[in-house]
C-alpha cells in the first residue's frame, strides 16, 4: 500500500492539489490521489475543470 | 526610442522579439564564391538574387561586402546599394574596411542602415573617422574586438577593447550603446589547434562581460568561424548548437546564413551532447578529445546508412513529405520552392487537401497526445496560413462551396477573445470555412448571421461566469430559432457538467463541451462524419453526501481599519519591476502560454523551462520595460459602507451606492455583504480599486493578430493579461498595507493563490459578485477615466487588460462559489 503522493497543478490559477491534504473546501480528505477524485471535481480556488491540472513534481 | 534599422520598405529592430537578428552573409566577396563569380562579370542583378534569397529564407538584415582586389570597391558599392534599395526589403549592413566606400554607401542609402565595422586595429584612427559618419548620417554599426595587438583571444580581453570602443563611440562621438552590436570574435574549435580549444567558453564569456559591463549595447558574431575546418553538415549541426548557447548568453544578432540554421529540435539529443562538450571542452573519454568524438561521430552519419539530417531534408526528401516536415515543424523556411515544385505536380487544392490538412491533422493528434505544446501548434498554423497564401493565387476563384462553415462568437456581455481566436485559428488552417463574428454578440446576431451564412456548426466561446449564465440562458432561443444544428460551447468557466446539465437539454440539436481548440476541432470532424453527440454527464456517483450542515459563523467584533484617507486617488507611476514578484509564473507558462507538462518527465519539462519558456518570460519582461508597451496605472480608494442582508451600501460625501450581491443557495450560505457591519453594528469600510496596464498592449497585439503572428500574439497577450493580474494581486497588498491589515503576507505565489493574507478581493463578474453592472457605481466613486479606462455598454473596461476588484478586510472574508 503506497500512499499517494504526486500533486498536480492549476494550470489556470495556481492552486496545488496535494494529496497529503486533500481538498477541504470540495470536501475532499487527506489520501485521495488527482486521478481518484470525483469527475466533477473543480479547482476550489478558480473553479475550472480537472483537465486543467498539470502533475507538478 | 528603441534601436532599429529602416530600409526604404520597412524597418526592423536590432532586438528581435525572438533572438537573434540574422544577418545574411552571402553577399560577400570572401565568404561566397557564387556572389564574387557573379560580381566579377559585373552580373549585379545576379548578385541582388542572392540577396532577394536570402530575403525569402528568413534573414532580417543584409550583410554586403564588394571588396576584391584589382576591382573598384567603391564603384561596386555604389552600383549594388542601388540595385537593392529598390529590389530588396531588408535593410543593409555595409561591410567595408575602407571610409570612403562607407561614406559613400551611406551618402546615398534612403534608410537607416548600419556599418561593418569598427574597431582599434590602427590604434584609434579609422574608428574616429567612421563614427564621424555614424553620426551624420545616424547609422549604427558592428565593433569588432580587434585591438593594436590583433583581435581579442580571451573574454578578458574582449571585454576591455569593447570598453575602450564604447569609450570613443560613445563617450566622444556621442552615439546611442544600443545602436553598437559588439563582435566578441570566435574562433574555429574544429581545427584541433590545442590554444584554441576553449574558444567557445572565451566567446561566450565575452559576451556575457560586454552585455554586463556595457548597460544597453547588442552583441553579434560571426557564427560559422566557430566550425571552420570541420565539415559541412557536422558544421550545420555545431553552429546551430552553438548559436542557441550564445544567444542564452546575451547575443542579439549573427551573420549567418539563415537557411543554414537548424532549429534546435531537430538536433537529436546525443549529436546536440557531442557538440556541448565540443563546445564548452569537456572531455568525457580519457583517450579521445571531444573534437575526436565529435568528428568520428559525423564521419560515421556520412558513410554509413544514416544519411545527415541536412541530406536527406534537402536533397532526397520528396517535396510532400519535405511540406509536411515543414507544418509539423512549424518552419516557413523555403515554403515558396516547396509549393512552386508541388504545383508542377498537383493543383493547389490537391496540395491543400493532401498534405497541408493531414500535416494540421498530425499536428493536432501529436496536441491531443500531449507532445506537442500549443506555443509550437501556433507557429505550425503560422506555417500553414502562410502555405495556403501562397496558393491562393493559383486556387479557382469559387474555392470549396461545399466546405463546412462555423460560426465563432464570444458571447453577449463578454470581451475575451483570445480562445475564440485560438479555435479561429485552428480551424481555418484545417481547411474550415470559419465566420468570426468577434465579441459581445448577441444571441439575435448569432441566430440571423447562422441562417444567413447557412452555416453547419456554431461555436461560442467566453470567459465570464455570466457568459456561462448567457450561454445557458440563450440555448432557448436557438431552439426557438429552429436552427438545429451543433452548438460547440468553450470557456473557462464552463464544465462538461454544466453544458451536459444545464445547456444541452434545452436545445434540440447536441450540445458538446470543447475543452480546448482541438476539441472543437475533433467535434467539427464528428459532426461532418455524422457521429456528434451531446455532452453527457453521468450523475450516478454523486460526491460523498455533504456532512450534515456546515455554518460558519463570522465574527461580528472584528475591528474596522483605519484608511489612509476617505475618497479616491490616481496613481500613474508604479513602476514595472514592482510586479514581477507578484506574477504567477505557472499559470502564465503552463496555462496562457501552454508549456504544459503533461507526458514529459520532470527533467525534460524543467529544461523546456530553462532553455526556452524563462528566457521568453525574462525578455518580455526585458522588452515591456525597455519599449514602454505596458504602462500600469491605478484608481482606487476607500469609503464608509455597511451592509443590509444581501446588500452593501457605500457612501461617497452625500451620496449612496448600493451593491447586491447573491447568497449561497446551500449552507454555509454565504454572501459578500456578510463581511461588512450593519448600520446598527456602527457601519464598516470597504476598498475599490481599478488597475490597468494601458492601451498599448492592447494596440500591440491587436498587430499581432492580424498579421498571423500567433505565436507571437498568444504570447504577449497572455503576458500582458498576467501582468493585470499580478498589477492586482500587488495593489491588494498595497491597500493591505495602508490599512495596517498586513500583519501575515505570503512569501511565495501560491500563498497568494490560497489568499493567505487578510481579507479577500472580489472581481466583478465572478461567481460571488457576478454582476457587471456594479462597474457603473465604481466607476462613479473612482473616476477612473483618468487613468484612461473607460466602460463599454455591456460593463466592461477597455483597454482590455484592465481590471477592478471589491476589498474586503474582514479576516474570514475568503473566495467562495455561489
Amino acid at each position: 500500500m503506497s500512499y499517494p503522493t504526486q500533486r498536480f497543478i492549476c494550470t489556470h490559477c495556481g492552486y496545488i492539489y496535494d494529496p497529503a491534504n486533500g481538498d477541504p473546501m470540495n470536501e475532499i480528505l487527506p489520501g485521495v490521489a488527482f486521478e481518484d477524485l470525483p469527475e466533477e471535481w473543480v479547482c476550489p480556488i478558480c473553479y475550472v475543470a480537472r483537465e486543467n491540472f498539470d502533475p507538478l513534481d | 526610442m528603441k534601436p532599429a534599422l529602416a530600409s526604404l520598405y520597412q524597418a526592423v529592430d536590432l532586438r528581435q522579439e525572438i533572438p537573434p537578428l540574422l544577418i545574411g552573409e552571402r553577399m560577400n566577396t570572401n565568404g561566397s564564391k557564387r556572389f564574387r563569380d557573379r560580381l566579377l562579370v559585373d552580373d549585379f542583378q545576379g548578385c541582388v538574387e542572392i540577396g532577394l534569397e536570402q530575403e525569402r529564407r528568413g534573414a532580417h538584415i543584409l550583410d554586403l561586402c564588394v571588396a576584391y582586389a584589382g576591382r573598384d570597391e567603391k564603384a561596386d558599392m555604389l552600383e549594388m546599394v542601388q540595385s537593392l534599395r529598390g529590389t530588396v526589403k531588408l535593410p543593409l549592413l555595409i561591410d567595408s574596411t575602407t571610409p570612403d566606400v562607407i561614406e559613400a554607401a551611406l551618402r546615398i542609402y534612403p534608410g537607416r542602415c548600419m556599418v561593418n565595422s569598427i574597431n582599434l586595429e590602427d590604434g584609434g584612427k579609422a574608428i574616429r573617422r567612421v563614427c564621424t559618419l555614424l553620426k551624420k548620417y545616424g547609422a549604427s554599426t558592428v565593433a569588432l574586438t580587434i585591438g593594436p595587438k590583433g583581435m581579442a583571444m580571451t573574454a578578458a580581453d574582449k571585454v576591455t577593447i569593447a570598453r575602450q570602443i564604447h569609450d570613443i563611440a560613445v563617450g566622444e562621438f556621442g552615439l546611442r550603446p544600443q545602436d553598437i552590436l559588439f563582435d566578441a570574435l570566435t574562433f574555429t574549435i574544429g581545427a584541433g589547434d590545442e590554444s584554441l580549444r576553449d574558444a567557445a567558453i572565451q566567446t561566450l564569456d565575452g559576451i556575457r562581460g560586454i552585455k554586463a559591463a556595457l548597460p544597453g549595447v547588442g552583441c553579434v558574431l560571426g557564427l560559422s568561424n566557430i566550425s571552420f575546418g570541420l565539415a559541412p553538415a557536422s558544421r550545420k549541426v555545431l553552429n546551430s548548437v552553438f548559436l542557441h548557447e550564445a544567444v542564452l548568453a546575451g547575443l542579439d544578432a549573427a551573420i549567418v546564413d539563415p537557411g543554414n540554421i537548424l532549429p534546435l529540435a531537430r538536433i537529436g539529443s546525443s549529436e546536440r551532447e557531442l557538440c556541448l562538450d565540443l563546445l564548452y571542452n569537456r572531455q568525457k573519454d580519457p583517450l579521445r578529445t571531444p573534437l575526436m568524438l565529435f568528428i568520428d561521430h559525423f564521419h560515421r552519419l556520412a558513410g554509413g546508412e544514416v544519411k545527415s539530417a541536412e541530406k536527406a531534408e534537402e536533397e532526397h526528401r520528396p517535396a510532400d513529405q519535405a511540406l509536411t516536415a515543414r507544418i509539423v515543424e512549424g518552419s516557413k523556411e523555403g515554403l515558396e520552392d516547396l509549393l512552386a515544385i508541388l504545383l508542377r505536380r498537383m493543383p493547389a487544392v490537391e496540395i491543400i487537401n493532401r498534405i497541408l490538412i493531414p500535416a494540421m491533422r498530425h499536428v493536432g493528434e501529436l496536441f491531443g497526445k500531449g507532445e506537442l505544446l500549443l506555443p509550437f501548434v501556433l507557429q505550425s498554423a503560422e506555417a500553414m496560413k502562410r502555405s495556403v497564401a501562397l496558393l491562393e493565387p493559383h486556387m479557382p476563384l469559387v474555392k470549396e462551396g461545399h466546405a463546412t462553415r462555423i460560426l465563432l462568437a464570444t458571447v453577449q456581455g463578454d470581451v475575451h477573445d483570445i480562445g475564440k481566436n485560438l479555435v479561429d485559428i485552428i480551424l481555418t488552417n484545417n481547411g474550415y470555412q470559419v465566420f468570426n463574428l468577434g465579441i459581445k454578440v448577441p444571441a439575435e446576431t448569432i441566430i440571423q448571421q447562422a441562417i444567413e451564412k447557412k452555416v453547419h456548426v456554431i461555436g461560442l466561446s467566453g470567459l465570464l461566469v455570466k457568459s456561462a449564465l448567457v450561454m445557458k440562458e440563450s440555448m432557448q432561443q436557438y431552439r426557438e430559432a429552429g436552427l438545429g444544428i451543433p452548438i460547440l460551447l468553450g470557456g473557462a468557466a464552463l464544465t462538461k457538467k454544466f453544458v451536459a446539465t444545464e445547456c444541452g437539454p434545452a436545445y434540440d440539436a447536441p450540445v458538446v463541451y470543447c475543452s480546448d481548440a482541438f476539441a472543437g476541432l475533433q467535434a467539427v470532424r464528428d459532426s461532418e462524419a455524422g457521429k456528434l453527440k451531446g455532452t453527457t454527464f453521468d450523475m450516478a456517483a454523486p460526491v460523498a453526501s455533504k456532512p450534515g450542515v456546515k455554518t460558519v459563523d463570522l465574527d461580528r467584533s472584528n475591528p474596522v481599519p483605519v484608511p489612509p484617507f476617505i475618497g479616491y486617488t490616481h496613481v500613474h507611476d508604479i513602476p514595472l519591476s514592482v510586479l514581477y514578484p507578484y506574477v504567477n509564473t505557472q499559470a502564465l507558462f503552463r496555462g496562457r502560454w501552454g508549456y504544459r507538462r503533461a507526458k514529459l518527465s520532470l527533467e525534460d519539462y524543467n529544461k523546456l523551462i530553462a532553455d526556452k519558456v524563462q528566457p521568453l518570460y525574462e525578455r518580455l519582461v526585458r522588452e515591456s520595460a525597455s519599449e514602454g508597451w505596458l504602462k500600469p496605472r491605478a484608481a482606487y480608494g476607500y469609503f464608509r459602507c455597511f451592509s443590509r442582508n444581501n446588500e452593501l451600501i457605500v457612501r461617497d460625501e452625500n451620496r449612496e451606492y448600493l451593491f447586491g450581491f447573491p447568497r449561497q443557495g446551500e449552507a454555509p450560505n454565504l454572501c459578500i455583504a456578510d463581511y461588512f457591519k450593519t448600520e446598527a453594528e456602527g457601519g464598516d469600510l470597504v476598498g475599490f480599486f481599478v488597475v490597468t496596464m494601458g492601451g498599448e498592449i492592447a494596440e500591440k497585439t491587436r498587430l499581432l493578430y492580424e498579421t498571423s503572428q500567433y505565436h507571437d500574439y498568444l504570447m504577449i497577450h497572455a503576458f500582458g493579461v498576467e501582468l493585470t493580474d499580478a498589477l492586482a494581486e500587488y495593489w491588494h497588498a498595497v491597500m493591505r498595507r495602508e490599512l495596517g491589515i498586513a500583519g501575515k503576507e505570503p512569501t511565495e505565489t501560491s500563498g497568494f493563490v490560497t489568499q493567505d493574507y487578510q481579507g479577500s478581493r472580489y472581481g466583478f463578474g465572478y461567481p460571488s459578485c457576478p454582476d457587471m453592472e456594479a462597474h457603473k457605481p465604481v466607476f462613479k466613486l473612482l473616476h477612473p477615466e483618468a487613468v484612461g479606462l473607460e466602460l463599454t455598454e455591456n460593463m466592461q473596461m477597455t483597454p482590455e487588460f484592465s481590471t477592478s476588484a471589491l476589498i474586503a478586510h474582514h479576516p474570514q472574508a475568503k473566495y467562495f462559489a455561489v
